[in-house]
């Protein structure tokens, strides 16, 4: 057994974002799959033993338990990458890079509610969260045109980092929540990078070819 | 109506890369604009007769473009050459794609689109320019002119000036400053919806990165609500 457990949904766009860290980190890893459509199976009693919040991902990593995408990313790559490529420590990268990470938590959260409420709700009426999630895209696109403009293809930094790897599972699956990919030039740019990282592999929704 | 009128702006070269795909709208009819690997662009109807699903989901492989769903592959003229679960057939002169003839000038990728006749003229060239972005935004071509007629361009050291806004070609307008000379050709996607492609002309290369900053206030200014009514 691996010292590293993901509880995780094939379809959850959260738990792809920690599935491609473990893959760029080159990480062994178990996985638990847990039956969150239709089941709710991350608000029954077992996995909120584990995660009081009742959400997904959850990861284990020894006796330590881990929940929210975006800290998890954190901790694997405090962990797990000494060179701090990912997760730069220079103050002002390390800032920076934060700041687009916490964007993919608080500006994205419309995306990916909209996306959930697309695949797995009856409820239709997740027009304003589409709207907000647009505005999120494109301030994004309008970030990374400045960014080529300036010779980078990346978010922060002239590598990935987690900056990159939180914002990008929301564009690259926006055909699900019905955005389509023609608005956002520099974006398109970008995700056609970020698929050439060794270690990237997909999940439903998102084109093994392009 | 002269033959440039036909030529309707879809995508910035820059913005297409070889051995891509991407969707582009024009007054509702969608269309898959994509470059092969040796570089030519190509305009079609972005639907796979197939399944219907839309081609500028697909990938580039070469001189062809296949299907997303079940790979089925066009070469350049738009006919089916290939169908993977029939790798043996040879595959019937009907499964083709409507292309539309297809043009690059001025750092900008041209259509022209069902019923536009072939009048032999190229697409409008403007001129030696840099690409800056593609900016779209949720509101009518007439507003958006309208709003381009009174708006202020970046001058240099903190200057601003109201632009000159000037109808150049069908779809181009230029927009000049001080220094700076802006070129707009614009994608009419809906009645609320259209694409301004921004360039400036090569001598204002360091522009650039403030006309990008410009054309995000531009966009919040086009859909801001209007407050007053606009009285004829």
């Amino acid at each position: 057994m691996a010292a590293l457990t993901l509880y995780a949904h094939a379809l959850d766009e959260n738990c792809y974002r920690v599935r491609l860290m473990l893959s760029f980190l080159g990480l062994a890893y178990d996985t638990v799959a847990i039956d969150m459509v239709p089941g709710e199976e991350e608000k029954g009693l077992a996995m909120r033993a584990l995660n009081p919040l009742g959400s997904l991902p959850v990861l284990k990593d020894g006796d330590q338990v881990f929940s929210g995408a975006q800290a998890i990313l954190v901790h694997l790559a405090r962990r797990n990458d000494p060179a701090g490529t990912w997760l730069p420590l220079e103050p002002a990268a390390f800032a920076a890079v934060m700041q687009w990470t916490f964007f993919s938590a608080t500006a994205l959260s419309s995306a990916i509610e909209a996306r959930r409420l697309a695949l797995f709700s009856q409820e239709r009426d997740f027009y304003a969260l589409r709207r907000e999630a647009r505005h999120a895209l494109r301030i994004m696109d309008d970030h990374m045109v400045l960014r080529h403009m300036k010779g980078f293809e990346w978010f922060e930094t002239d590598g990935p980092t987690i900056a990159d790897l939180s914002l990008l599972p929301s564009f690259a699956l926006s055909r699900d929540y019905g955005i389509d990919h023609d608005e956002f030039p520099a974006l398109r740019r970008w995700l056609r990078r970020f698929r050439l990282l060794p270690g990237f592999h997909t999940m439903p929704g998102i084109p093994d070819y392009h | 109506m002269s033959g440039e009128a036909d030529w309707v702006p879809v995508a910035l070269s820059a913005s297409i890369e070889p051995g891509t795909s991407a969707g582009a709208v024009v007054e509702g009819l969608e269309l898959v604009v994509w470059r092969d690997d040796a570089g030519k662009a190509h305009v079609w109807e972005d639907r796979c007769p197939h399944r219907g699903m839309r081609m500028s989901f697909g990938f580039v492989r070469g001189d062809h473009i296949a299907c997303l769903y079940h790979g089925w592959s066009y070469d350049a003229a738009g006919q089916c050459r290939h169908i993977p679960a029939h790798p043996d057939l040879d595959v019937p002169k009907t499964i083709r794609i409507t292309t539309y003839d297809a043009g690059e000038a001025g750092g900008m990728i041209w259509a022209r689109l069902a019923g536009a006749a072939e009048t032999g003229h190229p697409p409008p060239d403007f001129g030696n320019t840099l690409p800056v972005r593609s900016l779209y935004a949720d509101c009518s071509l007439a507003h958006a002119l309208a709003v381009l007629k009174q708006t202020y361009l970046p001058g240099g050291k903190g200057k601003t000036v109201v632009g000159q806004l000037q109808a150049v070609a069908p779809h181009v307008w230029t927009l000049e400053g001080d220094a700076l000379r802006l070129s707009i050709a614009i994608q009419v996607i809906g009645p609320q919806n259209v694409g301004l492609h921004i360039l400036v002309n090569e001598g204002s290369k360091e522009t650039i990165a403030d006309v990008a900053q410009w054309a995000v206030a531009l966009r919040l200014t086009l859909e801001a609500p209007v407050v007053l009514a606009e009285v004829m």
